[in-house]
């Protein structure tokens, strides 16, 4: 069968794109669109990673066909990344030295924002659940929870 | 080797017509976090993909004691919008965030253990399967779906459309018990509903998760607990027949010796838990 024709939302933007079977949203971002804040970690739905938001909610990309995004909004770190400087958790992770290898933050950082989305004022138990799809093997987990508590309550602060 | 067709029915009708048309050569997919890990690695390689997410079989609906949840609900939405709170906690236990946002109902019934921590909610509730294909549709017991490791009832042409889940009639449990709290896979998961008629056990339903081949039920603790009180020495006894006929294995989560161990003390709790 040849190669279709998906046409979806990216970034707040009409996209039309020309995939082959089956092949994921995130080979779609990072090999096609030059994409490439949406990670390739470990392609099993187990790292977290590649995570992008389909419709405002968290979904592990590389398990993603793009034939299933018809139609659909699609965000990720690129589409909530300022023209000039960065954005509320994005600040947060940086002053909270919550990055190292950075792998994994695209991922957190898009987690995160669903979770601001849905609940503006998280426990720490909420952040801890909410990223616990999310794999970070290096600073480890305390300066990311705090980094999204951070923004949080800055977000809150300026509203 | 590349997938040459990927198709998005829209509508069960297109599905299995599109089954019977290929056969077995098409894979079944759903939230695709089974099946295109696989893929991802080479080590499925299927030439023709069917996915479902589109095929109208996403909906939880109420009716006489009974819910009927389409295939590709997902565990978002069980947790959402089910109202049973038995079954909001078995679907909080699967996986993470974004995954529950892909995994559905029905391909859960589809993942090894030590997978599968929502469907041995189902299992607790004599929940039915209703396959479909071309030729119609068949209702069997989730009991009589799994049929082993990796294997399953459902012939030639048939998919999972559906689970009839009877609302629970008395008290249940559910305990997940893994290495961490949150996204693990289970060391053991104990799903329970017991029916009581005063002090006494009317009916007994207690599944296991991750010491089997599949979700099981433990049959024999269940024998143990209908017709007794549910005091200590009955929740004693039907732990121990629980841990003495659970099948478990090793994997990196835990050894088949502790899984048996954890059974015992895992089934005593749910049990304790619903004593109360």
């Amino acid at each position: 069968m040849p190669s279709k024709v998906v046409s979806f939302k990216l970034n707040g933007r009409e996209v039309e794109v020309m995939v082959k079977p089956l092949m994921t949203l995130q080979t779609l971002l990072r090999e096609q669109l030059n994409l490439t804040a949406t990670k390739a970690g470990c392609r099993q739905g187990g790292c977290g990673s590649c995570t992008v938001l389909v419709n405002g909610e968290p979904m592990m990309s590389c398990l993603l066909p793009v034939e299933d995004v018809e139609g659909q909004e699609v965000t990720t770190l690129e589409g909530i990344t300022p023209a000039e400087g960065l954005n509320p958790l994005q600040e947060a992770f940086f002053e909270k030295y919550a990055i190292q290898c950075g792998y994994c933050t695209p991922g957190m950082i898009m987690v995160a924002t669903a979770l601001l989305a849905h609940n503006p004022n998280p426990t720490r138990e909420q952040v801890i659940e909410a990223i616990s799809g999310n794999f970070c093997r290096c600073t480890g987990y305390a300066p990311i929870i705090e980094a999204i508590q951070a923004a949080a309550q800055r977000t809150n602060g300026r509203k | 080797m590349a997938t040459k067709a990927y198709f998005l029915p829209t509508s069960l009708n297109e599905a299995v017509s599109l089954l019977a048309e290929h056969g077995p050569s098409l894979l079944v997919m759903a939230g695709g976090t089974l099946a295109m890990p696989l893929i991802n690695e080479g080590v499925s390689m299927p030439e023709l993909v069917m996915g479902l997410r589109r095929a109208g079989l996403n909906y939880i609906k109420r009716s006489d004691g009974v819910l009927s949840i389409g295939a590709t609900t997902t565990l978002t939405q069980m947790l959402n919008d089910s109202n049973v709170p038995f079954l909001q906690e078995a679907a909080h236990h699967v996986g993470a965030w974004a995954i529950r946002n892909m995994g559905t109902v029905g391909g859960n019934l589809f993942a090894p253990p030590p997978s599968g921590d929502f469907a041995v909610a189902l299992l607790a509730l004599d929940a039915k399967v209703k396959l479909a294909s071309k030729k119609g549709t068949r209702t069997l017991p989730l009991t009589e779906f799994y049929t082993g490791f990796l294997t399953n009832a459902l012939q030639p042409g048939e998919l999972v459309a559906e689970l009839e889940v009877p609302l629970p009639k008395g008290k249940t449990a559910y305990i997940k018990y893994g290495r961490r709290q949150h996204n693990t896979p289970a060391i053991v998961t104990v799903a329970a509903h017991l029916v009581m008629d005063g002090k006494k056990v009317k009916d007994a339903r207690i599944a296991l998760n991750a010491v089997g081949p599949h979700p099981i039920r433990a049959w024999n603790a269940e024998k143990a607990l209908i017709g007794a009180a549910l005091d200590a020495e009955a929740i004693r006894a039907a732990s121990d027949a629980a841990a003495e006929e659970c099948q478990p294995f090793t994997d990196s989560i835990a050894s088949d010796w502790y899984r048996r161990k954890m059974v015992g003390v895992k089934v005593g709790h749910a049990l304790a838990q619903i004593a109360g």
